[in-house]
């Protein structure tokens, strides 16, 4: 064996132990991390929208029904100086038109997120914050997210609002959705 | 948590209607999106093999020129520029700050080209790294830079390295990412304001061989490290060398050395001279290096979000992270006992990082005022050769005899 491949030796030991105990250290956390919103802290200061690496942000508004009122006057659904109660652009807070609204029975109305249609800019979540019952929140896709470790919007967000939740562990909610048998 | 009173009391406003025949919908969040990475690992080293063959098995550059041009495809297109020397030693790095930022299939597609320079040199650079594949093949006619520039030049990559690390792992963030020239081309998104870097890079890459590669890439640091040790080193020729230079003026990457000769007694006296100088100058380089990272350090943890926000909070601007920052229940004494902590860290870090880039300058120096082993024949460099082939293709040597081959 020459002085060269002592070296060598030496190196590819150099490189292979700290691996092998990162690996360790990193099977010792379970099964990773995923990026989060936590709706409590979030302020919809709509970075999420425009931060995201992907072409169209992996955070999307997430409708959680249980705590919806069903209103006829959505707050999220209609802007705060709308003309008209119609489904005329001027009158929508949603810039991309990805709320469709159903009618279940008088005088309750079903919201539903178009996932295909909306950006994450959280308009919506504001508005139903600000007069209805909050239950519209961004969240992070888990099918859509690419879970950089150096998440910009996380980097972005001036509310520390992105949190990495054990991959295991379900999605944060804003507040625990009601069971209703 | 002052905003839960305010939902509560809203929650009382719309109470959830009673419906006679309709039942709540499902939410919509689905599970995790299946990780790829393992797979693209098998890929890197079924091309990492494949280069290694064509390189030194074959010695063909038309070979590697197809090893480039299926490394830009596959990992500069198909996998968006997946093993990407500039995020993988940040995302490692972060790792080893916090275990919980451990990406396995990062850590072995960082693993795996190093461990590889040990054996075949910088193959990865050769046509798997898709910034190498790119600038290898974007390159139209050799433009040399003089020798004192190349040096001083070939010195911005440990710093890169360095700082980017301490960035890494004290969270400041990957801001090298963003000005990674070569991304917006592998994402065809030219919207960005960083595109005009990758125009310049393309456009100087075109002259300067590689200007990436040898100029900014930080990874590149590591793989020269490595492969100053590789077992296997290319080799211009199989045949006697005739010293004709054309392998020298081949080889845009300045990894062809010429002949060295022994040199008359007052040349080598001189030269040991200047030797023994720089070695007595190592002890004041690595003090100059750990005070340059001393005063680095504030500029550095100035870009922290935690010690922005502190600062923003003590000089009184309204910003919006101020706002969130007083809607949260974190008091501004936590807050400033993260911060003191952080810049400690950070002090310390960027010190040892200092005193490190003052070794690797003296190494530098060293290395350039060292004799070289003697040698008859030129030779390679296994540290700077990106193994384009380009030297086989240049030596006629080598040509005569692929002819007689056939």
């Amino acid at each position: 064996m020459t002085r060269r491949d002592l070296i060598r030796t030496g190196l590819l030991a150099v490189i292979l132990a700290p691996f092998a105990a990162l690996f360790r250290k990193r099977a010792e956390t379970g099964t990773g991390y995923f990026w989060q919103i936590d709706p409590d802290k979030c302020v919809q200061c709509g970075k999420c929208e425009t931060e995201c690496i992907l072409p169209q942000s992996a955070v999307k508004c997430v409708h959680q029904y249980a705590s919806c009122g069903y209103c006829l006057f959505c707050s999220g659904y209609y802007q705060d100086k709308r003309i008209e109660f119609n489904t005329a652009g001027e009158n929508m807070r949603c810039p991309t038109d990805a709320i469709i609204r159903t009618y279940v029975e008088d005088p309750y109305f079903e919201y539903k997120i178009d996932e295909e249609k909306c950006i994450g800019c959280g308009k919506c979540v504001k508005g139903c914050l600000s007069f209805g019952n909050g239950s519209l929140f961004l969240q992070v896709r888990r099918d859509l997210c690419r879970n950089c470790n150096e998440c910009r919007i996380a980097k972005a967000c001036p509310a520390d609002a992105f949190v990495r939740v054990p991959a295991d562990k379900p999605y944060i909610y804003r507040k625990p959705p009601e069971v209703k048998s | 948590m002052t905003q839960l009173p305010v939902l509560l009391a809203a929650q009382a406003r719309f109470p959830a209607p009673e419906f006679e025949s309709y039942s709540l919908p499902q939410m919509s969040l689905e599970e995790l999106a299946a990780d790829s990475v393992l797979w693209r690992v098998l890929v890197l080293c079924i091309f990492l093999a494949a280069g290694s063959v064509s390189f030194y098995k074959w010695r063909s550059r038309k070979a590697m020129l197809a090893y480039s041009l299926a490394g830009l495809a596959v990992f500069g297109f198909l996998f968006a520029s997946c093993p990407c020397p500039v995020g993988m030693f940040q995302n490692v790095a972060q790792g080893i700050a916090d275990g919980s930022y451990i990406q396995p299939g990062v850590l072995l597609l960082f693993a795996i080209p190093l461990a590889a320079s040990l054996f075949v040199g910088r193959i990865f650079c050769g046509g798997a790294c898709p910034l190498g594949a790119i600038q290898e093949l974007l390159h139209w006619k050799s433009v040399f830079v003089p020798r004192p520039l190349d040096r001083i030049l070939r010195m911005v990559p440990v710093l890169l390295l360095l700082i980017f690390t301490v960035c890494a792992m004290y969270g400041i963030g990957f801001p090298l990412c963003y000005l990674e020239p070569y991304l917006p081309v592998f994402l065809l998104d030219f919207a960005t304001p960083f595109a005009i870097l990758s125009a310049v890079f393309l456009i100087v890459g075109l002259f300067i061989s590689r200007p990436f590669c040898r100029y900014v890439c930080p990874y590149g640091v590591l793989l020269r490290f490595f492969s100053l040790f590789s077992m296997l080193k290319p080799r211009i020729t199989a045949a006697e060398c005739v010293n004709c230079r054309l392998c020298e003026q081949g080889c845009p990457n300045g990894a062809v050395l010429p002949p060295e000769n022994a040199g008359n007694a007052v040349q080598r006296r001189t030269g040991s001279r200047r030797l023994s100088m720089l070695v007595a100058c190592i002890p004041f380089a690595l003090f100059a290096g750990g005070l340059f990272g001393y005063f680095c350090a504030p500029v550095l943890s100035s870009f922290h979000r935690d010690v922005r926000l502190l600062h923003e909070l003590d000089a009184g601007i309204r910003s919006e992270a101020v706002e969130a920052f007083e809607s949260t229940e974190t008091t501004e004494s936590e807050l400033r006992a993260r911060v003191v902590k952080l810049e400690n860290g950070i002090l310390l870090a960027s010190t040892a990082a200092g005193v490190l880039f003052g070794a690797a300058v003296m190494a530098e120096l060293i290395a350039e005022a060292r004799r070289r082993k003697e040698e008859e024949i030129y030779t390679i460099d296994p540290s700077l050769c990106f193994c384009c082939g380009r030297c086989y293709a240049a030596c006629p040597l080598e040509r005569k005899e692929k002819h007689h081959e056939k």
